[in-house]
């Protein structure tokens, strides 16, 4: 999905944040004790980063969007790429196809590392690896045409400018 | 009992009985009741498909005629359930396909459908009449053609916000010249074009056909003759609402809206041209519910469609409406109920139209009966709130997005604990609230004090401790759903409310601090739940128990652990798990 994971251990310092430092000054004033001793840490989501004014275009879950006003939404934006791009990607012998954001990733790379961890295979990209070595399976796109290739045969931009849909079928098939 | 009614007596009388809370009531009178209610109950709605399965379902309600079916969790709505998490709904097909040859109508929300189960649906039932799918996925028109052209008494079929796959066939052209039976046929959600002349032909055959709702690919000049063949339509949900500018066209789509006499509802307006909103001024003062949330049109001409629809009673907009919008609707639509108010920037990082709270604080003192809010803004005020909170105490669902997470109020810079502290304290049937803005522990206080009737609680980036979780657990009597991503909220909160979760439908938490070994623990001692962890980055026993899991879905259910999980999803607390752990 292309969010950042969560590391637990770091938590920001209430003083430094002007939102959250008036928060925690109230809640010294109420009274914590209650009959339950939960012994509690003061803990925030470090996972306000992610959310600043930069990186919230990259957001595909928030504002909550249903998906079908989100993407009328986005494309309509004035003078704003789109934020997102989800295709659907399918594995040869799986009914069921899964959606993937090719803008989460910057190049070939990234998405082949992507699609390996989301159906646990090993999946070889012709171009990157010269080296035919223990794969399973090969990524394949449907392209805007209506043909599948093979991907990585055309520069990252250009792909995205032209998939329609991915497969990953068995390389002993190709 | 020395004496007691016949069977067919009490039969009788439970078929006045409609309400499923009403119906469980009934059966729990004593076993003889139980047996009749059971084997003449008609329509039955499950809230999570897990929570039950199908053998259970048919071994005690032999008789059924109607079901409707959830699956994911609802902020599966905004990408925050992996694809492959579930929800499939062919193994319910499958086992109503032998239990039930009557079943009459199937709808389904958030499930995957596939168009083997379609076909089967198509196949298995011979008085199916409705199938309404809402946010579904996993189905193609090929499967929409099955159901067209198998189905021989389809009354209702309703696709709404579903991800369909669209494979060139004609899906539409396979209803059957012998089909005259839609009452209602909507497909505003699929991409594709359809055949508009089988379009026309079927609409034109279909003499009851009260509700229809075209996709952005019916152009508006296919329109009038669709109207003018469907003059008794409720409900339409129009194609593109836009042309060039042509007087014979706008006279033609004037005509033919003057027609149709019993329009209460409109829907769709995509890419609408302003200059084509008059046409359909003629049935106005009829409609009781607008949505306008594919129309990228200004205030001034919302403003004056508004104005027309005197007797409205549901709006859904774009924030395009600003403030001074909202104060024409205040004055004009008194009958108003519900209104949604969608951002029509929502990646932006500044306004970009001049809504603010001072829009829906007018409403709710122009618009006495408003009960449902759903709104998106980028400022709010404590003040704002209350003054909310005090003109509407018949408020029942609230949700308000701040688009911007943790923003305080901007005149004071406080949290905005007491304002909906306010909302929960004046608004006592408040069934539904969503929270957003800068909000603490205290916020989950007053929820936990006053929000006696809550069924629905929406959280984000709120909170401190796992104080705020526990007010809410520990406090909310009626509290069947509550959905938290991204809240500092953990383990202990959990522990301590642990039966509570089995007194709700569900728990989602995604990027909040619970901890892998929790969740272990949870899913050992509360065996009628299951504690599902969902976390797509490697299996969590790989790492150390004390580090937080990306989501936890939890939910009560008599059918144990579910046996289709996908790889990144583990149920706490089965056999395995157990003896691993101890």
């Amino acid at each position: 999905m292309g969010r950042s994971t969560n590391s637990s251990s770091s938590s920001i310092d209430s003083s430094n944040h002007p939102s959250l430092s008036c928060a925690s000054s109230l809640q010294t004033k109420k009274d914590l004790s209650t009959d339950l001793r939960l012994g509690l840490n003061i803990s925030t989501s470090s996972e306000i980063d992610n959310f600043s004014n930069n990186s919230r275009e990259q957001s595909s879950d928030w504002p909550p969007l249903k998906p079908l006003l989100r993407s009328t939404l986005a494309e309509k934006g004035s003078n704003r790429q789109r934020t997102s791009y989800f295709v659907k990607v399918y594995m040869e012998g799986v009914p069921i196809g899964r959606k993937l954001d090719l803008f989460a990733h910057n190049d070939y790379d990234g998405l082949v590392r992507t699609l390996g961890q989301m159906f646990r295979t090993t999946i070889l990209c012709p171009d990157i690896d010269g080296v035919l070595s223990d794969n399973d399976h090969v990524l394949t796109y449907e392209d805007k045409e209506g043909d599948w290739m093979m991907v990585g045969d055309v520069p990252w931009e250009m792909f995205l400018t032209t998939v329609k849909r991915l497969k990953i079928t068995r390389a002993d098939k190709c | 009992m020395a004496y007691s009614f016949p069977e067919e007596v009490l039969e009788h009388v439970f078929s006045f009985i409609h309400s499923d809370k009403d119906r469980n009531a009934v059966s729990l009178v004593c076993k003889s009741w139980y047996e009749i209610e059971r084997w003449c109950r008609r329509r039955i709605f499950v809230g999570n498909c897990y929570a039950v399965s199908p053998r259970i379902v048919i071994r005690r309600f032999p008789e059924v005629r109607s079901v409707s079916l959830k699956g994911k969790p609802h902020f599966a709505d905004f990408n925050l359930v992996p694809e492959g998490w579930g929800g499939y709904v062919y193994p319910w097909i499958s086992a109503m396909a032998e239990a039930y040859p009557w079943l009459e109508e199937l709808r389904l929300k958030r499930m995957v459908v596939t168009d083997e189960a379609l076909e089967l649906i198509s196949r298995s039932f011979k008085n199916f009449s409705a199938l309404v799918l809402s946010s579904c996925e996993g189905f193609t028109t090929d499967g929409l053609a099955a159901i067209a052209a198998n189905c021989r008494n389809l009354k209702e079929l309703d696709l709404r916000e579903c991800d369909v796959d669209d494979r060139s066939g004609n899906w539409l052209s396979h209803f059957p010249e012998s089909c005259t039976s839609l009452v209602s046929l909507s497909f505003s959600c699929l991409e594709g074009e359809v055949s508009f002349s089988a379009l026309e032909r079927l609409v034109s055959r279909c003499t009851n056909l009260r509700a229809l709702r075209l996709n952005h690919s019916v152009p508006l000049d296919k329109l009038p003759n669709l109207l003018r063949r469907a003059p008794q339509l409720v409900d339409l949900g129009m194609g593109a609402y836009t042309a060039e500018l042509r007087p014979e066209l706008y006279s033609r789509l004037g005509n033919a809206f003057a027609g149709c006499k019993g329009l209460k509802s409109l829907s769709g307006f995509w890419d609408v041209v302003p200059s084509y909103l008059p046409a359909t001024y003629s049935v106005c003062a009829g409609i009781t519910f607008l949505n306008l949330s594919y129309a990228t049109i200004q205030s001034p001409d919302l403003i004056k469609l508004i104005r027309q629809c005197r007797n409205l009673q549901r709006l859904w907009v774009l924030d395009y409406i600003e403030d001074s919008g909202l104060n024409a609707l205040a004055a004009s639509c008194k009958d108003l109920e519900e209104l949604r108010v969608f951002p029509s920037d929502p990646f932006g990082q500044e306004a970009n139209v001049s809504l603010t709270e001072q829009g829906l604080v007018s409403v709710s003192e122009g618009c006495p009966k408003l009960q449902s809010v759903l709104y998106f803004c980028r400022q709010m005020t404590n003040a704002a709130l209350f003054t909310i909170a005090r003109n509407r105490p018949n408020m029942t669902r609230f949700r308000l997005c701040i688009i911007e997470p943790r923003t305080p109020d901007y005149l004071t810079l406080q949290p905005l604990d007491a304002g909906f502290g306010a909302i929960v304290e004046h608004c006592k049937d408040l069934r539904r609230l969503s929270l957003s803005g800068l909000l603490t522990d205290l916020v989950f206080e007053y929820i936990g004090t006053h929000a006696q009737k809550l069924e629905m609680l929406s959280v984000a980036f709120a909170g401190e401790s796992d104080l705020g979780l526990h007010h809410v657990l520990s406090g909310c009597k009626s509290l069947r759903k509550l959905e938290i991503r991204d809240c500092p909220f953990g383990d202990k909160a959990l522990f301590v409310n642990a039966s509570k979760l089995e007194t709700m439908r569900s728990l989602w938490m995604s990027s909040c601090s619970v901890s892998f070994g929790a969740c272990k623990l949870l899913g050992q001692k509360m065996p009628r739940l299951n504690v599902e962890v969902i976390d797509e980055r490697a299996p969590p026993d790989l790492r150390p128990e004390s580090e937080p899991i990306e989501r936890l879905y939890v939910y009560r259910t008599i059918a144990g652990p579910r046996l289709d999980m996908p790889g990144f999803v583990w149920t706490m607390g089965d056999e395995k798990s157990a003896t691993e752990f101890s």
